[in-house]
């Protein structure tokens, strides 16, 4: 259940620095929707109106953006999200048995979350950008490459301390 | 050739972040020579003389697009910086951001002094977390210390550089896709005339280029456009980074001068095949070039030999495929990126991407028929020249040049219902 | 004014014209989607693509503007060939609805395949699936599997209608239309969708599954819903009435005018014409001690003219008042205004209702004056509202009420009209007032006879028949000729001119 979405008063002060980066409001689309998810970890309907009022925009373009770029996502993601690269380079060098191994591990299919809440998994078809260490996976925004089994052990166990 | 380390020159080296040790080590000293000897007309100039070409992809020579802003316009003139590195294979520019950050906002100063223009964006995707922060960072220094702001590098010269993050899209990539994503609507190329140069970000006149394009004109303005254009060859000037993966024993970025054989890259710098198997094949672009074949790796990379082999030299992504690797599902692999990403505007792109993919998937699962491969073909054909932007050239040229030089296994997948090098790929195996 | 050639035919257009446009100035029709004048450009269908000399690649005409010397090629092998493509391409994930698909017909998807092909296909996978239909607003029905993607209505809620209700959401093959999560499309010009859609995507949920396109006729006519009289064209299947449940008019549509209407109407005229076949008056009646008697038109207007006759002779011209209607034709309220004022020298006579209720009006079409020749009614001579009347009916004063079309239904004018001796009635639907009247005499809607709407701007528009009246209606003009004959007044048109 959703209550109505507000900026904390931390991120109003940081809305307030990226309105004054464009000449037009409806610029700050991107950086006031990302500014969102980060805040409540997905864009809900009240977000989407709460960004249209703060951006005076009509709400259908708020909702046309969110699903048209692939980092906004409508529902939850787990604490921690691990996307996993399926271009060409990670494909060559063993992305599906990545994805096998994150399955078996997490015990949770693509795009969903674990039991507990702490990882959400999903293969992405674009190449993240780092394929000179192919295979890779983004965990929380930053790249872990020249996957192993152990690489990909540690790395989860380094999140579960968190 | 040896490498280079022009634009990669402190690619790895942790302190080049640090204003203090850049600035002790060659940082802004280009814009500052340029302030000091150079009017604005003189630097594009000099640019155009030194045959910089747009390193994001097009290779659509520099200089010359700074000339088509009009100069006589009371209307802002921007700059926006592509970082939204995003075409399959390509990694180049994210070292240029994690590494050596000041460079690009060195670039920027000069492009922006060049062509009249007082607010740069950069938009990074997304995904870019961490060049994100490490970019930022460097901004936020650079204000500090008055290189930037109202009085750049404390010449009578207004520059604001904002860094705009993309949310995951890569159509956002592409000039006026961008442009749609930075005025904060879904990234929908638009259609031309009028160009970016005219119309552009809130429509005004803008310069769109490549994180690495701009990155080299420091150089430019310290050792000169002729010096520039002798490095590299005929028509296409310096040197430029080289992103190799795929079956390669040392996939990374190589700086080597415009021409350089393909060979060279593979064998030389990048080590030679793993397990030193055969040569298959080689994206020589990205994946929006069309494929070259083995025995087409003595080809130097440079812009006009690629675009006569019918292929491109594009972003510079070099993908390297060998006897172990399916050229069936390779192209499936491309085609499945390529309807992900397609924007869905226009019709022979939305529907087009989507039905090669299902094709290939048809039969990549073992029901594919012969008459399959001719319809590929002919929608292939169907997909040139007929949409809004180059996305669906991107997905029709691999589409072409995989069964024009591979068609022997597409054959055999439709005929024998598994892959002709089924038994190779035991090798790729998660260690 | 550049010249240009397009399949070596010669034309001069104005600067900035597109050679779309200039195409269709020499008659010739170059097939598109996405292209609307009244909307936007958006250049995303490809339908349009054109050859140009000195141009390799293929361009879209819409976008493209003419210039001096340009030699186009709209029918070459190169031109055909895309169009086939670009048609393939929309039909890969587009269901195979026709038979049950209401666009059928009229569906631009089917003709230009029919005229370009491919006729064999060769798309063997699974179609890309998405909501099929479901109602998005009071009156109209979206199915996202039949939608192309044009965007015509989505840039429609953006630009004319200004409510923003549609948007294309997700990317590539899996993008479609759709309302925005919990919004409606209830907009008042919401139909017009419906027209612009060329495809079955977006369809009228009143017309749904009524009848086939090809049983229809069509005749122009005027909107009677308001004062703006925008240009319409009536859809009507009288050869089949087993159909539809026997209607006559199955839908209204728009008719281009530049001048008043563009290609728009509102909801209330799209969907107003329910009254034309609903719940009419199809005799004469004539009130005896048990109520309303059915009765021909010999005894009624006998009756009549007697009860007029006597008012006049006992009590004078005052005795006997007359409310006409502004949903009446000019050719009407002449002749009424030749009978009642000219002739009979009738003084109480009004026009308006002052209880009927003022509807919306806004910066786009709708006008407050929910009728369409009000200003024709005052430029013939009528004016002036019913309150005197009927409060003079009341006292006794006015002995004789004469009224059109009009129902009297708030408490204040029943009450007034409780006393009245006697009351005509002429008009096309039942209601309140013309069930207490004593004589009713069917008359007919605008879809029945020939005439002309006056708007508010002074802008007489013609109207012509659709349909005959129904049951035993008679024309207003005609019943006001025949009155005039049995009152001994007879006019200066003929009962043939008058009659339908």
């Amino acid at each position: 259940m959703s209550t109505t979405f507000e900026f904390t008063s931390d991120n109003q002060k940081i809305f307030q620095t990226i309105l004054k980066k464009y000449p037009k409001k409806r610029a700050a689309m991107l950086p006031t929707l990302h500014l969102a998810q980060h805040q409540q970890g997905y864009i809900s309907p009240d977000v989407e109106e709460y960004v249209a009022e703060l951006l005076e925009v009509p709400v259908v373009d708020v909702h046309e953006v969110i699903t048209f770029y692939s980092l906004f996502s409508q529902k939850p993601m787990g604490k921690h999200h691990i996307r996993v690269c399926n271009s060409l380079a990670c494909w060559i060098r063993g992305c599906d048995q990545v994805k096998e191994y994150l399955r078996e591990k997490l015990g949770v299919e693509d795009g969903e979350i674990s039991e507990d809440g702490d990882f959400s998994w999903e293969s992405v078809p674009d190449c993240l950008g780092a394929c000179e260490m192919a295979p890779m996976l983004q965990v929380d925004g930053y790249f872990e490459g020249n996957l192993t089994r152990d690489k990909i052990d540690e790395v989860i166990e380094r999140k579960k301390r968190k | 050739m040896p490498i280079v380390k022009l634009v990669s020159e402190y690619f790895g080296n942790e302190e080049a972040r640090n204003l203090k040790w850049r600035l002790e080590h060659g940082g802004y000293e280009g814009a500052r020579k340029m302030f000091r000897e150079m009017e604005p007309s003189k630097v594009t100039e000099e640019v155009i003389l030194s045959n910089l070409r747009g390193l994001g992809g097009a290779g659509f020579p520099a200089g010359r697009k700074w000339s088509f802003v009009p100069q006589n316009t009371d209307k802002p003139k921007y700059l926006t910086v592509n970082a939204d590195e995003a075409e399959p294979g390509t990694f180049k520019d994210r070292y240029i951001l994690e590494w050596d950050p000041h460079r690009l906002i060195e670039g920027i100063i000069i492009c922006c002094y060049a062509v009249g223009i007082h607010t740069a964006y950069i938009y990074i995707r997304g995904e870019y977390v961490r060049p994100f922060e490490r970019m930022q960072g460097a901004i936020d220094e650079a204000y500090e210390a008055g290189i930037l702001g109202e009085k750049t590098l404390g010449q009578d010269f207004k520059l604001d550089i904002f860094v705009h993050r993309g949310a995951g899209a890569y159509i956002c990539g592409e000039e006026t896709g961008l442009l749609e994503s930075l005025e904060g609507k879904k990234g929908w190329p638009r259609l031309k005339p009028p160009f970016p140069a005219l119309v552009g970000a809130f429509g005004c006149p803008t310069v769109i280029n490549n994180v690495e394009t701009i990155s080299h004109l420091p150089n430019i303005m310290m050792k000169g456009g002729q010096w520039f254009a002798d490095l590299g060859c005929e028509r296409n000037g310096g040197s430029r980074l080289f992103a190799l993966s795929g079956c390669v024993k040392n996939p990374g970025v190589y700086e080597l001068p415009l021409g350089t054989p393909l060979r060279e890259l593979i064998y030389e710098h990048g080590g030679g095949i793993l397990g030193d198997r055969k040569l298959k094949g080689i994206i020589p672009g990205g994946t929006s070039a069309a494929v070259l074949s083995a025995d087409e790796v003595d080809i130097p990379m440079e812009f006009e030999s690629l675009a006569r082999a019918k292929s491109m030299l594009g972003s510079g992504a070099v993908i390297v495929l060998d006897e172990t690797v399916c050229m069936v599902k390779a192209l499936h692999n491309i085609e499945n990126f390529f309807a992900h990403e397609s924007c869905g505007q226009c019709t022979p792109c939305r529907e087009g991407t989507m039905w090669v993919y299902r094709i290939l998937s048809r039969i990549v699962d073992g029901a594919g028929t012969p008459s399959d491969l001719e319809t590929l073909k002919a929608l292939a054909e169907n997909m040139s020249g007929t949409s809004i932007c180059a996305l669906c050239e991107g997905a029709a040229m691999p589409l072409r040049s995989f069964l024009e030089k591979y068609p022997e296994e597409f054959e055999y997948y439709v005929t024998h219902k598994r892959s002709m090098v089924e038994d190779l790929q035991k090798d790729s195996v998660l260690v | 004014m550049p010249t240009l050639t397009i399949n070596e035919q010669e034309v001069t257009v104005e600067n900035g014209t597109t050679v779309i446009e200039a195409a269709e100035k020499l008659g010739i029709y170059i097939p598109r989607y996405c292209y609307h004048p009244g909307l936007s450009l958006a250049g995303s269908c490809r339908m349009c693509l054109v050859e140009i000399e000195k141009i390799p690649a293929l361009q879209i005409s819409c976008y493209t503007v003419a210039q001096e010397g340009m030699s186009v090629s709209t029918d070459s092998q190169r031109v055909k060939k895309a169009r086939q493509a670009m048609l393939e391409f929309l039909l890969s994930n587009h269901p195979l609805d026709c038979p049950v698909c209401d666009q059928s017909g009229e569906c631009d998807l089917q003709n230009f395949y029919m005229e370009f092909g491919r006729y064999d296909s060769r798309f063997l996978e699974n179609k890309v699936k998405k909501k099929k239909a479901f109602p998005i607003g009071p009156h109209v029905m979206l199915d996202q599997e039949r939608c192309i993607l044009c965007t015509r209505c989505v840039r429609y809620t953006d630009e004319v209608s200004k409510s923003n209700e549609l948007g294309v959401f997700n990317r590539g093959a899996h993008s479609v239309i759709d309302l925005h999560p919990g919004k409606t499309l209830d907009n008042h010009y919401s139909g017009n969708v419906i027209d612009i859609c060329p495809v079955g995507a977006l369809t009228e949920r009143e017309f749904r599954f009524q009848c086939r396109v090809w049983y229809l006729e069509t005749q122009d006519s005027i909107c009677n819903g308001c004062s703006r009289g925008c240009n319409i064209s009536l859809h009507f299947n009288t050869s089949r009435s087993h159909k539809a449940g026997g209607k006559r008019i199955l839908r209204v549509k728009p008719r281009y005018n530049p001048d008043v209407n563009h290609w728009w109407i509102c909801d209330y005229g799209r969907f107003g014409y329910e009254f034309i076949d609903q719940n009419r008056i199809e005799s004469p009646y004539v009130k005896d001690s048990s109520g309303l008697q059915m009765a021909d038109w010999e005894t009624a207007l006998e009756k009549t003219a007697q009860v007029i006759k006597d008012s006049l002779e006992t009590s004078g011209p005052e005795s006997v008042g007359v409310v006409v209607s502004p949903q009446l034709s000019n050719e009407d309220l002449q002749l009424a205004h030749e009978l009642f004022v000219e002739e009979l020298k009738l003084t109480n006579v009004a026009v308006e209702n002052p209880w009927e209720a003022p509807g919306v009006e806004d910066d786009f079409l709708l006008k407050a004056d929910r009728n369409p020749n009000r200003k024709g009614a005052k430029k013939i001579g009528f004016e002036g509202d019913a309150q005197t009347i009927l409060e003079k009916v009341s006292s006794g004063k006015v002995k004789v009420l004469y009224l059109f079309w009009h129902n009297f239904d708030s408490k204040e004018a029943l009450e007034l009209l409780q006393n009245v001796e006697h009351l005509i009635f002429q008009g096309v639907n039942w209601h309140q007032t013309a069930e207490v009247a004593q004589i009713v005499l069917p008359g007919v809607t605008h879809a029945e006879k020939d005439g002309t709407f006056t708007n508010f701007e002074g802008r007489t528009q013609r109207f012509q028949q659709a349909l005959l009246p129904i049951g035993d209606a008679l024309s207003d003009s005609e019943i006001i000729v025949r009155l005039a004959e049995k009152v001994g007044h007879p006019l200066s048109v003929s009962l043939k001119e008058a009659a339908v």
